[in-house]
Parts: C-alpha cells; structure tokens; sequence
C-alpha cells in the first residue's frame, strides 16, 4: 500500500501534532502575523488558513480538518464587540457553542478543538496560545476519530 | 381520540363545503395498518376518510410545502410537534401565515412497530401551540423522565466509549437520506451532501462520512429540531438520529434560552445573537 | 437437482466448518430486525421469526453499498481485494430469485462486471425457505414461491426440529451437501405440505404480462401525481430493494491516494438524473416515483426479460410514507388499465 498508518506513537515527544488553525484576517492572522515579525517562538504545529471572519467558518471546515489527518484544529477570530464586519463573530459564536457542545458529546475530547479571540496586538498572546493548544493536543495523541483512510472503508 | 377525529372530520368537511380552504392536508389509513399516508383533501365528501392515530407517524408539516400556493389558503390537520414545525416555516419565511388554516388537535403519540415512538414519551409539546381552530380538548400528558436518563447514562461513558457506539450505530447508516426527507425542517434545494462544488462531505459510507452527515444535520437542526422524531421512526436501520438532535437542541435551550417553533413571531435562535452569549468554552 | 434430508446437528457441523476455513455469515439480531454477521458459531444465528428477512438483502454480497473498486496515485493503480471463500447462510428465496436477476443484469451480459462476477465465484448462497410468509410478502404473486430455489446453491426447508430437507441446486451446493440419504417419499409430502400451506398466506397476484402491457401506456397518466403524493422521495425503497443496481462512481481522496468506490443510488434522489446542463428530466417527485414502478414491472423486462420485483416487501415494511407497491398496482389496474 501507498501509505503506512503505523502510528506506533508510544513515545509521546516523537508526536508532533498537525492543528489546523483558522484565523480571522483582521484580528487573529495579525496577530499571529505580529508574533512572528516579533521573533516570538512557538510550536510549528499550526497551518494556517486565513478566512476574513470567523462568521466564514463553517462547522465543515472544522470537521474536514480532522477528516483530513489534523490531530487538532484552532478557530480564532476577532474579541465580541471588535468584530471588522461588526456582528460575525457574534453569530459565529453561537454556531462554534453549539458545534463544541455537539462534538464534545459525541466523545472528541475537550482541547482538540478549539476556540479563541485574539485581536491585532495580541502577539504575545497569540504565541501562547498556540503553545498551549499544541501541549494540550500532544497529550491527548494523534487524532484518529473522524480521520478518513486508516482503516478503509470500515465495512 | 375517537371523538376528536369525528370531529375533525366534520370539521374539515365544513371548511370545504364553505370554500375558506381550496384542500386540507391530513392523513389517509394506510394500507397495511401500520403507517398511515399523508393525502390532500378537496372535496368534503372525502373528509370522511380522514385519521388520525398512532399509525399517522410522519410529521405532515413536510408537506405543507408541497401544496401551499401564493393565493388562496391551504387546511392543514396538526398536532402538537407539527404545529410547532409550521412556527419553524414561519419564522423562516417560507409562507405567509395567511396561506394556511391550521386545524389544531392534540396528540396522544405515535407508535412504530407497536411500540410508543421514543420521541413521544419525550415530547413537552402534545397540543398545537399556533391553530386557527382547536379540535376537541386538549391532550393531556405527564411528562417522562426516561428518554431523558438515557441520554445521562450516555454521557457518563468516558469519551472514547461514546465515539464508538455512535461509529457502531452510524455504521448501519446507507445514506438513504429518509431522516431527512421526511424532516419538515429539511428543505434545502440542495442539501449539503449534494453539494459538489466544492464536495462537503464524501459519497461513499466511510465511517467518518457518515459521521459528519449525521453531526452535520444535527448542527444543521440547532433551534430547528422540533424533536418529533419522524426522522428516527423513518430511518430503516434503526440509528438512534434523535440522541443527536437531542444534544443539539439541549444547548440552545441552556445556551440561548431558545426552543424551536414555540413562538412565530421570534426570529431563528441561530440567525441571531446576544452581545452577552456564554463563551466559557472559549480560550 | 439432488434432494437430501441432514439433520440440524449435521448443518451446524457443515456451516461451522466453513466459518473456520472461510467466512460464514448469517442473519444475526439487529436493532432493526435481522442484519448480516460474520459469525463462528450457529448458535449466534437468530431464528427469523421476528421479520420475515434480513433488513438488508443478499445483494449486498455481491454488489456491496459502498465498495472500494481500486486506488491510484499517479498512473499505479492497486485493485481492491475480492472477499475469499464466504457461505451466506439464511437467503430467503426472494433474496435468491434477485441474486439471478442481479447475475443476469451485471453479469450474463456483455460486458459482464467483473466485481460482481468474482464476488459470485467465491461465495456460496444457502437459503432457507419460508414456511410462515408475512402480510407484507407476495413472492407468489410475481412468479416467484416461498421454496423457490433460484439463485440459491442451495435449499434448506426445515421439516421439523431435527430434520432439514435439503434441494441442492448448483455444483457448488453439492459441494457442502453431499453423501447424506435421500428424501423419502412421506419427507416429500412433508416439504410439498408447507409449501402448499405458506402459499395459501400469499393472496396478492400480478399478472405481469397484463401489468407490463398496461405501463406501456401509462407514462403520461395523471394517476402518478396522485400516487405519487405521499412519497417523500427518500431511497429507503430503492436501497433496500433486493433487485435494485443503481450505483454511482465517486473518486474520493484518501490520504495521498484516490479511491475510486462504487456507492448505491437511488433513482429516488434528485440528483440521480440530473444532467451537467443543469436539466433534470425527473425534477418531478412523481416522475421519479413512477421510475421505480416503471423499472421494476416494465424496464427490466425489456432490458433482461424478466420483471424485477421479487415480492420481499423490503419497500412496504420501510417505506416512512405508508406507500404499499401492492396498492400502486392495483390504482394503475384500476385507472390506467380498466381492470
């Protein structure tokens, strides 16, 4: 076969984990952006996916992420009340408690998805929580619920 | 029961007779006593046929799509949830409330196979919130505590657990898109799973698409789910669909203070929002 | 065909082994009614007496719901594996006339599917009769019978609680039931009695002839609106529906591979007929609900000679609208036909 799932990852500082990260372009991406003119370090772990507001993601992209191999996604957007389009992260703050709620039910465990405000100054804070996020996910090891291709057609 | 559907039948044939509905949508017996046929009454002679009882399992509000019209007004038999699934449609601007005539009744519950439906034991809604008519008197019904104990003892399994019964029960799913056909609420032209440019979610039964159908269309429920539960009663396969919907529809009541289709003149629960919504679960 | 009475005892030994040596898979307690299982033992087989047949049909081993033709990345392309030696045991005859309308259609015409073909070769279908038919059933009313033996390698009738009267239809059935005595003649009247007595629970007839010549003239009829009404258009009838072939081809990314899958279909969906114009032929409800009635009692006798539906009653027990084909029938009967 093409590929080898053989995720023998019993030594868990061998895991470094894959996050997915949506970042709202005027706030959240800055941020990130700001961090990293500022020389701040932090874990390689994050791919970025740039969106204009955090109202733009959809529950799909979260879920596509994790289907694709991502041990854990991050959405960050803009803090409530700064929004860019004044009202997006509003309304995507009642999709993203839900949609938490919902996965959390179904048995995704708490820090593999997860949900921020960081705003344009917030470099430092940015860092930080990817760092975090990256330690919680290390701990809670390689993603496989959702994943499609490990097993095959499971049937 | 027996009183009220004589006198729904009545009913339904006067409005006929007097001209203030063009038809009345209601169920027909079914041929093999156990699920009745949702059918459009014209003529009042035909009012005679009407039923309702424990084998009218469908939510008849689906249909009202169907045959609504920009003139004139449409009659429309309905129980506690469908009435409520008809605030729903109009809460979303589907039709105006002037196209239809609800001819409100109380529910005892539905059965599959014999069996009181699991939604039915649950359901807080027996009696049509919106009607333009009452028929007879009002269900009466206890509210039941086990559908609800269920779901506890759900959740108190460790995470791992939970994820592997849905995937065992998600696995038997053949993607025959029932639940959602027969979902007053689903009305999309076309729904997600259709969707090809881009493709969001895979056609095939791999167990993690079939997970994100049934994620994705509870989430796509949230503060729309009704819970009567025709989507579970519907699926051939069994699929506890409404353990989902439950969950869903948990966290926009404890979250946003909301229920799905109580009150007509509210907007959708989702479409909106509060400067002061919890966000504990954010970092 | 070869005829032999075993004993329950001598068929549990026999399906036991071949669960050892191959895979032996059985109607097993679902949550709704029976579904296939891969079992070891006999004793995890359900009785059957609860629904009438498995949930899903037989076809499923021969033509599965979501199936992994092959992957490929780049030019290399890697077949998937056809499933070794495998008995399905408990086909109700229905299921089996449909796995030889379903060997007729896929594969005793050119180009035969080679799926399907190598899928047939390595499994052995035994079946068992019905000796007690539910009110949804009506094999006999579309040429077919509760001991019918088509399709199947084999047929099991059980006489009573020891002894089973066995009809050994292929080669293949030889091969797990042979050296065991003949039928008497009083075992023969034993057999010939329940058939008779589970006939008699069969009432509805078709003659498909008459049925095929009355569709003929039916597309355009106003009857389909109205028929049509109370379905949904969901594919609860069409997926389960032991004679019903539609698949779709989707080639889905898989990690850095593509895996090309065959998935069923329904001509139930929308999209099902729905061109890259954008135009839709069947964007009516009703049109693709009188597509079913159509394929089943006129298309596939055109196309294959025979009329497809076997009388399971799979579409009646599912269908979430209360739609019973028997009724269509007899509505198109009535108000195309005249009869």
């Amino acid at each position: 076969m093409y590929y080898n799932f053989d995720f023998t990852m019993s030594a868990v500082e061998g895991f470094q984990p894959k996050i997915v990260a949506f970042l709202c372009n005027w706030c959240s991406y800055a941020g990130a952006d700001l961090a990293g003119i500022s020389r701040m370090q932090y874990p390689p772990s994050i791919r970025v996916i740039r969106v204009p507001c955090s109202g733009r993601v959809d529950p799909f992209f979260i879920l596509q992420a994790l289907q694709a191999g991502a041990d854990g996604v991050l959405v960050s957007g803009c803090h409530p009340g700064d929004c860019h389009y004044l009202t997006g992260n509003y309304v995507a703050r009642r999709r993203f408690a839900v949609l938490n709620d919902l996965l959390e039910f179904c048995g995704v465990e708490p820090g593999r998805v997860n949900f921020a405000w960081v705003s344009a100054a917030e470099g430092e804070r940015f860092a930080q929580l990817v760092r975090e996020v990256t330690e919680r996910v290390r701990e809670l090891g390689p993603n496989r619920k959702l994943r499609k291709g490990v097993e095959g057609n499971g049937r | 029961m027996e009183d009220r559907v004589e006198l729904l039948r009545t009913r339904a044939a006067a409005l006929l007779r007097e001209q203030v509905v063009t038809g009345i949508l209601g169920f027909l017996p079914g041929t093999r006593g156990g699920v009745a046929q949702v059918g459009l009454v014209t003529r009042a002679e035909d009012a005679e046929g009407l039923v309702l009882d424990a084998s009218c399992t469908q939510n008849i509000a689906k249909y009202l799509l169907k045959v609504v019209r920009a003139e004139g007004k449409v009659g429309v038999v309905a129980r506690g949830c469908e009435a409520r699934s008809i605030v729903v449609l109009l809460q979303e601007r589907q039709f105006e409330r002037a196209r239809v005539y609800i001819l409100g009744i109380g529910c005892e519950g539905v059965k599959k196979n014999g069996v009181l439906s699991a939604s039915c034991v649950n359901c807080a809604y027996p009696n049509p919130v919106i009607y333009d008519e009452l028929v007879g008197e009002a269900a009466v019904k206890e509210s039941p505590a086990e559908i609800i104990a269920e779901d506890e003892r759900f959740y108190a399994l460790a995470p791992d657990e939970r994820w592997r019964v849905l995937e065992e029960d998600v696995s038997r799913c053949i993607r025959c898109y029932a639940c959602r056909e027969v979902c007053p609420s689903c009305y999309c032209p076309v729904c997600f799973v259709d969707a090809t440019m881009p493709q969001l979610v895979g056609r095939t039964h791999h167990l993690s698409d079939n997970m994100v159908f049934h994620i994705m269309r509870a989430l796509h429920m949230a503060g729309r789910c009704v819970e009567c539960g025709a989507c579970e009663r519907a699926c051939p396969m069994g699929i506890d669909l409404m353990r989902f919907n439950r969950r869903v529809a948990k966290s926009v009541r404890e979250r946003f203070g909301a229920i799905a289709g109580v009150a007509p003149e509210e907007s959708p629960p989702l479409a909106v929002f509060d400067p002061a919504d919890m966000q504990e679960f954010i970092r | 065909m070869r005829r032999a009475i075993i004993t329950r005892e001598e068929l549990r030994r026999i399906l036991e082994e071949r669960a050892r040596t191959g895979s032996l898979y059985a109607p097993v307690a679902g949550r709704a009614g029976y579904e296939w299982k891969r079992v070891s033992a006999v004793a995890e087989i359900a009785d059957c007496s609860g629904e009438p047949h498995t949930r899903v049909p037989a076809k499923r081993f021969l033509f599965p719901a979501s199936e992994e033709i092959f992957r490929f990345r780049g030019a290399e392309a890697v077949e998937s594996e056809t499933p070794g030696r495998t008995v399905v045991f408990g086909v109700r005859p229905c299921d089996g006339r449909a796995l030889a309308f379903l060997m007729r259609f896929f594969v005793e015409r050119a180009p035969a599917d080679p799926y399907v073909a190598r899928r047939r070769e390595n499994t052995l279908f035994v079946g068992i009769a019905c000796n007690e038919p539910a009110d949804s059933c009506f094999c006999l009313g579309v040429g077919g019978g509760p001991h019918s033996t088509a399709g199947l390698d084999a047929l099991l009738v059980p006489l009573d609680e020891r002894r089973i009267y066995v009809t050994v239809c292929t080669e293949r059935g030889a091969e797990l039931f042979s050296g065991f005595p003949e039928p008497a003649p009083a075992d023969e009247e034993e057999r010939r009695a329940l058939e008779r007595r589970a006939e008699e629970k069969i009432s509805f007839r078709v003659d498909t002839q008459k049925l095929k010549e009355i569709l003929d003239r039916a597309f355009e009829h106003p009857v389909w609106e109205r028929l049509a009404f109370p379905c949904v258009n969901c594919g609860a009838c069409t997926l389960l529906c032991p004679t019903c072939h539609c698949f779709e081809v989707t080639d889905e990314k898989v990690r850095g591979a593509t895996s090309r899958h065959r998935v069923w279909d329904s001509c139930q969906f929308l999209l099902y007929s729905q061109h890259a114009s954008g135009h839709n032929p069947r964007a009516h409800p009703a049109a693709r609900f009188r597509n079913r009635v159509m394929d089943k009692f006129k298309y596939t006798v055109e196309q294959v000679g025979e009329v497809s539906c076997v009388g399971c009653g799979r579409c009646i027990r599912v269908c979430p609208a209360g739609i019973d084909i028997r009724s269509t029938i007899e509505v198109i009967r009535a108000e195309v036909g005249g009869a």
